[in-house]
């Protein structure tokens, strides 16, 4: 640890997003008054939100302002990236020009939207833009919602590229507002690293029932349009016409600062279990970070990660340490609930039981995976009643019942 | 003999054929000179339930064929010469032996015949059929002589020969082409779980390959199968069971049409394109186009070719393939649209592979129940059934018909609607049955059944009926018919008081004299080899539960005197009265395990059991332990189990009794006694209560004076403490009155209730025990006291006299491999120093033979 001195600590922080914001709340309100100063450098335009409730927003739930984090008394620098840093000297020199010494950095540069390479229009290759038509959008950022929004307020009819959380939610959101939406998925059922076959469907029976129809198997190999788009193009040479279309295939993490400082890198900024990096005096947290070989890119585990550095850092407990998360997801976007914890897809042992309860008549899909009394993982759709009992008994290791039926059971079905 | 009515002639004498006689001399007076034309040597006989014949039902008790039903009827049968030909212009049907037999009406119900894949070797000898008594006596000659068995085809059928010959001990094989088991009636998770179930009966199941070819060896018989995805089994027989086909051969000839994939074109009334010809069950192709192989839409089509003859219109427009059976001890149903093919079609579904549970229903999109799959649980196939072909949506939130039954009992048939089909092959609808009975006066099952003609046909609603009419008598407020199962009329305790009193020595008589009518079922038949068990001594019958017709009356754990375990092996355990043993006798227990490479466990009734035995190796085992002192435990038995006991004043000191003294000498005095349930029972030598018989059957606690006698306990699942009916009893009136508590138990609870249930039903309850059995206010404890002298004095040990007698060791040895050969089928793997059952995924690993 850094030793203490009388003047504060400096804590600088690259990146304002979900994980700088938690950092340098739970840091202010657990350090001695005084002892450290914090502050953020981050490259948007506002203060940090809550960015898993942008499809939210965009679906009208949500005013941007609702979305708002706390930060404490964390001095916060808009429209500013770090753009170097100097873990020998402990400097770090941000995009505004200015250089600043600092005690501790730590990297919250989060992650950035992947664009496949087939997705450029055709007659206009290589244009050197990352969205190279009008009406083509990623959904990471506020700023990104409010163009999606009011470009979707003139358009006619719209695809979503990708079917993961984020794809499932932009179409949702999309079908609320009243707009023709297309969800258009490689694999052959949606949201396939978190569902098995049947909690898909399920997804899917919901998001048909909201107007959205639903393409999977068959990945994009293309957008068509001349200044905006006007189509989609499948693998297997069909098309869907849209002048709105929205990129929610993934995102990676951002590493591009750590790498130029020589820290190591792999996927993620590499960090042990105090969540330090390869470098003295430089920490990672959130969507950039890389434990244990895991990048979670859930705002969960990076809350999780900023916690443990808080207590280390405010000196609340500097033995802390990250052990890694537990998975859950969680999604709730208008009449669709989705949960899922633990592992739960793929091929299970053959010493591994699983309880399905399932009723397509209600839109429920539910399912335990047990091995013994240990409840490896479990499935919610369109009914997350259970949820607080089976995220304790996932988390906590707690063995279930002998007859773990009734923890799917919910009061509507309980006999 | 010719006389003025017109002849009938009917060609093939199958299921079918026989239902269709009966139906047809059911409708009256005789109109018709009929004569039947079988190929088989025997008249018709229940195919449904061949397989039963390896587990010990006879031919005679498969026969269909009525005593006198000829000669009643007039019906001229002439077995083992088939028809060979149709002269339609001659109206004359021509048989093998050249018999030529006019007619003036022909009814075809030539059956069908197994498909066998024409792969290349697949007539050496070793490969059979699955269809004919003969074809079965067949496999059973060769399975003696041969390890491992593989069945060509995991449907239905298949999955019933396979069952068959891991019966007779082979290691087994199933080989299906489709990616899944029974993939016509189940769906793709049915289908996993069914798979798993069987597979930990230590099944080897094939999906996804068919047969390659057989390979022959040195002798000429089968010695292999290759398999078409590249892999090959070691078997040296086959048993093809790819499905069936036709017999419409005769039809072809003759002219008439037959279907695109065979079969016999018929019309609404079972007509062939010639109206003087008729054709009806499984070499028929129904007016709806298709080609049924299931015994209902058979009888029903039977049902209308009569009813057409006797001049009634009548129309098979089509069946339900709705089929509910158990298949290796696995229960599988499906009914209607169980693929949820329909439009918007909505699966509800509940499936838990610890249970081994899979049920799914299709539901429409408004509601509608269209069909569904049940795996591993059966029960609500009854309801289910009737409500998918009501056509009304559902009033019960469909989640409710999947999940497992409340204590409360399952949803029963006030759930279905009035216009729900109960009996599908008469279409009987729930509100004609309530009708019967509201209007009708019908009291009985039996009364509803002549009145409405519902449960005649395939019989597999009879049990519902039974709850149909329950019920409306009930909402009538007439009593309830209490009889134990649509076969008897009178309840278990009745029975055993016919039984006794007028000395019935046989399930046949009972049922001739006492029952409805029917053959028994698996409820009946259980019931009344218990009570017959109990009874025989008194009855002069042979006291040993295999002999004579008591044999095919039995559980599966009594067939073998042994208890059945998860992976097919059996248990072995020796009684140990009281939990006392000499250390030669446990030097003898543990030399047996050892060579015979039992796994070994000491049990809660303070004995040793044994486990992993294959049926072969029984008598061997018994055999030693027979020749060391030791007895059958009974463990297998709803009869007495142990009764335990402390180790009392003998060695220790806070003891008042001699404890192990007393419950050796009850153990050995009701050693053997059939109850309807198992007995269980404990002595403690002081009130410290180290034996636990506060929990027991009947459980004796010493006091400084004597013996208090507790009743009616019970652990396990519902744990009742015993009540106490003695105390301070001296030795004498303890052993009197525990004889009598026995024996009026076994005389009147209901079948597999223990005495905690029959004494909380008793009315009056302890009280009344006490006047009975204590003071004798029903003046019986006499007989009861005869019959509990008659069991002690007549008691043999069972696997003494089935070791002495070659004719019941034949039932083990029989099924048996060669000497010395070890049971494939059964694979074990090392665990903490033991062997224990090789888990379904462990089985690739452990090997196949």
């Amino acid at each position: 640890m850094t030793p203490r001195t009388a003047r504060p600590l400096r804590i600088a922080v690259a990146g304002a997003g979900m994980a700088a914001a938690r950092l340098a709340q739970q840091t202010l309100a657990q350090a001695p008054p005084g002892t450290v100063r914090i502050t953020l450098y981050g490259q948007e335009p506002r203060a940090p939100y809550n960015r898993t409730l942008l499809t939210g927003v965009l679906a009208g739930r949500y005013a941007p302002a609702d979305l708002a984090l706390p930060t404490g008394t964390a001095a916060v620098h808009r429209a500013t990236d770090v753009v170097a840093f100097d873990p020998a000297a402990r400097t770090l020199r941000t995009s505004t020009g200015a250089t600043a010494p600092y005690d501790v950095l730590v990297l919250a540069t989060g992650a950035e939207p992947v664009l496949p390479a087939g997705l450029h229009p055709h007659g206009t290759p290589g244009t050197g833009r990352d969205v190279p038509l009008r009406g083509v959008h990623t959904l990471r950022t506020l700023e990104d919602c409010a163009r999606l929004g009011e470009d979707a307020r003139h358009a006619g009819r719209a695809v979503v590229v990708g079917g993961g959380v984020l794809g499932v939610g932009t179409a949702l959101a999309l079908a609320a507002r009243g707009l023709p939406v297309h969800l258009l998925h490689r694999a052959p059922h949606l949201m396939e690293h978190h569902l098995d076959a049947g909690a898909a469907a399920t997804v899917r029976r919901g998001l048909e029932a909201a107007g959205v129809r639903v393409r999977t198997g068959h990945a994009v190999t293309a957008l068509h349009g001349g200044q905006r788009v006007t189509g989609a193009e499948l693998a297997d040479g069909s098309r869907h016409d849209a002048d709105l279309a929205v990129l929610a295939c993934g995102v990676r993490p951002r590493t591009a600062l750590a790498r130029t400082a020589g820290l190591t890198v792999r996927s993620g900024v590499v960090v042990d279990d105090r969540l330090a990096t390869s470098a003295p005096g430089v920490y990672a947290i959130g969507d950039c970070a890389e434990h244990r070989g895991t990048v979670h890119g859930r705002a969960e585990a990076a809350w999780e990660q900023a916690d443990v550095l808080a207590a280390r850092l405010s000196g609340a407990r500097p033995q802390a340490r990250y052990r890694g998360s537990f998975a859950l997801l969680r999604l709730s976007a208008g009449a669709l609930d989705v949960a899922a914890l633990g592992d739960c897809t793929g091929e299970h042992g053959p010493d591994t039981d699983s309880v399905r309860l399932a009723d397509a008549t209600r839109g429920t899909y539910k399912k335990l995976v047990l091995r013994g009394s240990e409840l490896l993982g479990a499935l919610l759709v369109g009914d997350l009643t259970p949820l607080g009992d089976l995220t304790d008994a996932c988390e906590r290791g707690e063995p279930v019942p002998p007859d773990p039926l009734h923890l799917l059971m919910t009061e509507g079905a309980s006999l | 003999m010719r006389d003025h009515h017109p002849h009938l002639v009917l060609v093939g004498h199958g299921m079918a054929g026989q239902h269709f006689l009966q139906a047809l001399v059911g409708r009256g007076p005789a109109a018709w000179r009929i004569t039947v034309l079988a190929e088989e040597p025997r008249p018709a006989y229940d195919r449904v339930k061949l397989t039963s014949w390896f587990t010990g039902t006879t031919a005679d008790e498969l026969s269909l064929w009525p005593d006198g039903f000829a000669d009643d009827h007039g019906i001229d049968l002439t077995l083992d010469d088939p028809a060979t030909a149709i002269d339609r212009t001659a109206r004359t049907v021509t048989t093998r032996s050249g018999r030529t037999v006019p007619y003036d009406a022909l009814v075809l119900a030539t059956g069908s015949r197994p498909f066998v894949p024409p792969v290349p070797g697949h007539d050496t000898p070793g490969c059979f059929v699955y269809r004919t008594i003969e074809d079965l006596e067949a496999i059973r000659a060769r399975a003696g002589a041969v390890g491992t068995g593989a069945v060509v085809g995991g449907g239905l059928l298949g999955l019933e020969a396979a069952g068959a010959l891991r019966a007779m001990g082979l290691a087994t094989h199933v080989v299906e082409f489709a990616p899944r088991l029974m993939a016509v009636q189940v769906d793709e998770g049915g289908g996993a779980t069914l798979r798993r179930k069987i597979e930990e009966l230590g099944v080897v199941v094939h999906t996804g390959a068919g047969a390659g070819g057989i390979e022959a060896g040195a002798d000429g018989t089968v010695s292999g199968m290759t398999l078409t995805d590249g892999g090959r089994i070691d078997t040296g027989l086959v048993v093809f069971s790819a499905g069936v086909r036709p017999r419409d051969e005769l039809a072809r000839a003759c002219g008439l049409p037959v279907g695109e994939r065979g079969g016999i074109v018929v019309d609404e009334a079972c007509r062939t394109a010639d109206p003087r010809i008729l054709a009806i069950g499984e070499c028929a192709q129904a007016a709806d186009g298709r080609v049924y192989g299931l015994v209902a839409p058979a009888y029903a089509m039977a049902e209308t070719a009569a009813a057409g003859l006797a001049g009634d219109a009548a129309a098979f427009t089509g069946a339900d393939l709705a089929t509910k059976l158990k298949l290796l001890g696995v229960d599988v149903a499906s009914f209607g649209d169980a693929h949820g093919t329909g439009e918007g079609a909505l699966e509800v579904l509940y499936a838990n592979s610890r249970e081994g549970v899979y049920k799914k229903l299709v539901v429409a999109p408004d509601g509608r129940l269209l069909g569904g799959v049940l795996v591993g649980d059966t029960e609500p196939f009854d309801v289910l059934r009737p409500l998918a072909a009501a056509g009304t949506p559902l009033t019960t939130p469909p989640e409710h018909l999947v999940l497992p039954a409340p204590a409360d009992g399952p949803p029963g048939p006030v759930t279905l609607p009035d216009e729900a089909v109960v009996c599908s092959c008469h279409n009987v609808t729930k509100a004609t049955l309530r009708a019967a009975v509201a209007d009708g006066g019908c009291t009985d099952v039996a009364a509803v059944k002549r009145c409405t003609k519902a449960g005649t046909g395939c019989g597999s609603c009879v049990k519902m009926i039974g709850t149909v009419v329950d019920a409306e008598l009930a909402s009538l407020g007439t009593p309830v018919d209490r009889g134990l199962c649509e076969h008897f009329a009178h309840t278990r305790a009745e029975l055993f008081e016919i039984v006794r009193v007028k000395g019935i020595t046989t399930f046949s008589r009972l049922l001739d004299e006492h029952g409805r009518g029917g053959e028994g079922c698996d409820v009946c038949k259980p019931t009344v080899g218990s009570v017959l068990a109990t009874l025989n001594p008194e009855l002069g019958n042979s006291v040993h539960i295999l002999d004579g017709e008591q044999a095919a009356l039995q559980d599966t754990n009594d067939h073998f005197l042994a208890n059945l375990q998860r992976n097919g092996s059996y248990s072995v355990v020796p009684r140990v009265p009281g939990g006392e043993i000499t250390p030669a006798g446990l030097i003898t227990i543990g030399e047996i395990a050892r060579d015979f490479g039992l796994y070994t466990k000491i049990t809660g009734g303070q004995r040793i059991d044994m486990f992993g035995a294959t049926v072969d190796q029984l008598p061997l085992i018994w055999r030693r332990l027979i020749d060391a002192g030791f007895e059958s435990g009974h463990a297998y038995g709803k009869a007495l189990r142990t009764v335990k006991s402390c180790v009392g004043q003998t060695w220790c000191r806070y003891g008042v009794q001699d404890s192990v003294a007393l419950a050796i000498e009850l153990e050995l005095r009701y050693r053997g006694l059939r109850s309807p349930h198992k007995i269980k029972s404990a002595v403690s030598g002081c009130a410290r209560e180290c034996a636990e018989a506060q929990s027991k059957d009947f459980g004796v606690i010493a006091t400084s004076a004597g013996w208090n006698l507790y009743v009616g306990g019970n652990g396990g699942m519902t744990p009742r403490h015993a009540d106490l009916l003695l105390t301070d009893a001296d030795h004498a009136t303890l052993i009197r009155t525990i004889d009598r508590f026995l024996m009026f138990y076994i005389r009147t609870a209901d079948r597999l209730e223990r005495t905690a249930p029959w004494l909380e039903r008793l009315e009056g309850g302890l009280d009344h025990l006490r006047d009975v059995i204590v003071d004798d206010s029903l003046g019986i404890c006499g007989e009861l006291d005869a019959l509990m002298a008659r069991h002690t004095s007549t008691y043999q040990d069972e696997w003494r006299a089935t070791l002495e007698d070659p004719e019941r060791l034949r039932r083990f040895v029989s099924f048996a491999n060669a000497p010395g050969t070890p049971d494939p089928t059964v694979r074990f793997l090392p665990e903490r120093g033991q062997i224990r059952p090789a888990r379904t995924h462990e089985m690739a690993e452990v090997g196949t033979p």
